[in-house]
């Protein structure tokens, strides 16, 4: 995924902006939008690129105690449609106030759960034909529930106090499989190795990037490595 | 018919959630012996105070004849915690597009034999192609979910073998439980529909949903999901002076010099990250 690898950067204010600019970019989006409680070092974060007037508008209005796209759609397990939302007290007022700053309310939510009981919810807005957008949609949800946890489990990691209380806990048959990668070893050959099916091993490698902070293979086995949880090729 | 319930419309759901719950006793409590926790003829564990999504299979007449629990696993779900036995120690899976399912099962009391769309075999089919495509339109890929050997040969007699399995097959109640992996492919759909007949839409239109819902002639139309605590509220931010207490009950209790060099060393890495007063110990003297 063409997304900025959060962990490696280090002014988080601008990374994050940038990485919702990345986000909007790569996946035809307009706006995107994220906040999130970390239950351990009990702070709130929020970071939007929408334009600023709307949102010192919003804050100026404490939409964030009533909006339903934060609220409601922290209850869901599945990214919500804010077409769901419709039914919400608030949900008229609020996008009848971003209408005019050219603010769709035509957008979904991606709900992120972490493993304290932290919850940190991912918006996205497209103004486009309801078809487009159902089109739009299937094709980048898996990708923007990648970018979601990553973007939450980077800012709940990014307190100090969570850092040392976390280490990336890696199962046998993860270490296994991310070891056999780093021999330069094929999905295919890892599982024939092990066997098990490909997906299983996919499934693996999967677990082991969001583990890791990597958005990618090869930077969940450099991570590996330089923490020891595997030996270099 | 499927619906999806959730922590958004669960309010509106509490008749069928009941059901629910009242037919996971019968199946797990009375059928498998499962050490589970029934009340009020209920089953209802500390996940579902979670809000997972619910996936109901409905009879024609609007009953629940099957259900499944989904939750995601970046977060709090049961193979991270009471499931942990059939991962033999070691750490869950954790994945942005893996769900985890439990607790599924269908009513054999309520439905027949045969491949009728009053069935077992249907009933439960339509349950497994409801949850795979509610998942799947999630951006989801994967599904965990824990089953007895019962329910794994049923999967594979329905063309939907799981192509692999975490951890291992574990004794519990009058069977066993394992955990096997499916995925939300569309490969996968379509065989388990061709397998049952399954055509068209499976899950409830925007009608029949509402003619669901508890009181449906009384409904008003304005509803408020109740929000979650840590964000209804302005002022979030748990006291730190629970902390602090907590802090000080661990120095008070400390047996030993060990023990209360690593009670010091807490405070210390807690102030460091700005999270307790400087105070802290200075209070602990008085």
């Amino acid at each position: 995924m063409a997304v900025i690898d959060l962990s490696k950067r280090n002014a988080p204010a601008n990374d994050l902006r940038q990485f919702l600019d990345t986000v909007c970019d790569t996946h035809q989006l307009d706006y995107a939008a994220y906040a999130g409680v970390n239950p351990i070092a009990q702070t709130v974060h929020g970071f939007v690129n929408y334009p600023d007037e709307w949102q010192q508008l919003y804050v100026d209005q404490n939409f964030q105690h009533r909006d339903p796209t934060l609220l409601a759609a922290s209850r869901s397990i599945s990214p919500v449609d804010w077409k769901r939302l419709h039914r919400e007290e608030a949900f008229d007022t609020i996008f009848h106030a971003a209408h005019d700053f050219g603010i769709s309310k035509q957008g979904l939510t991606i709900p992120v759960r972490g493993p304290y009981g932290d919850i940190g919810l991912f918006s996205v807005t497209r103004d486009c034909s309801e078809r487009e957008w159902q089109l739009l949609k299937s094709s980048i949800l898996s990708d923007l529930q990648a970018a979601a946890v990553h973007l939450h489990d980077h800012v709940v990691q990014s307190h100090d106090m969570v850092r040392r209380l976390t280490h990336p806990a890696l199962s046998q048959r993860e270490t296994d499989v991310l070891q056999w990668i780093a021999a330069g070893k094929t999905q295919q050959d890892v599982g024939d190795i092990l066997t098990i099916s490909s997906r299983t091993v996919e499934v693996h490698l999967r677990s082991s990037r969001t583990k890791l902070g990597a958005l990618t293979t090869a930077q969940a086995v450099g991570r590996a490595i330089s923490l020891g949880l595997i030996h270099p090729g | 018919m499927i619906l999806i319930v959730d922590g958004l419309n669960r309010h509106r759901y509490s008749n069928l959630i009941d059901e629910m719950f009242a037919l996971r006793a019968r199946v797990f409590k009375d059928r498998l012996g499962w050490d589970v926790v029934v009340e009020d003829g209920k089953e209802i564990d500390e996940f579902d105070s979670l809000d997972p999504a619910y996936v109901l299979g409905l009879d024609d007449d609007g009953h629940v004849v099957a259900c499944v629990r989904a939750l995601q696993t970046t977060g709090p779900h049961m193979l991270s915690d009471v499931f942990s036995d059939i991962l033999d120690g070691e750490p869950p899976l954790r994945s942005p597009t893996l769900w985890e399912s439990t607790r599924f099962c269908v009513d054999t009391d309520r439905l027949s034999g045969g491949k009728s769309r009053n069935s077992v075999s249907y009933a439960t089919c339509e349950l497994m192609a409801g949850s795979l495509e509610f998942a799947r339109d999630s951006g989801i890929t994967d599904i965990v979910t824990v089953i007895d050997p019962i329910m794994n040969r049923v999967l594979k007699r329905s063309d939907c073998v799981p192509y692999g399995y975490v951890g291992s097959t574990k004794p519990m109640g009058k069977t066993s439980a394992m955990a096997a992996l499916l995925d939300c492919t569309d490969e996968r759909i379509n065989r388990i529909r061709a397998f049952a007949g399954i055509e068209g839409d499976i899950f409830v239109d925007d009608a029949t949903a509402r003619a669901l819902e508890d009181g449906a002639e009384t409904r008003s139309e304005a509803t408020v999901v109740p929000a979650p605590a840590q964000f209804a509220s302005e002022d979030a931010a748990a006291t730190p002076s629970a902390l602090q207490a907590w802090c000080q009950e661990q120095l008070g209790a400390a047996s030993s010099t060990s023990e209360r060099t690593a009670a010091l060393d807490l405070v210390a890495t807690l102030q460091a990250a700005g999270m307790l007063p400087e105070d802290t110990l200075s209070l602990n003297k008085v």
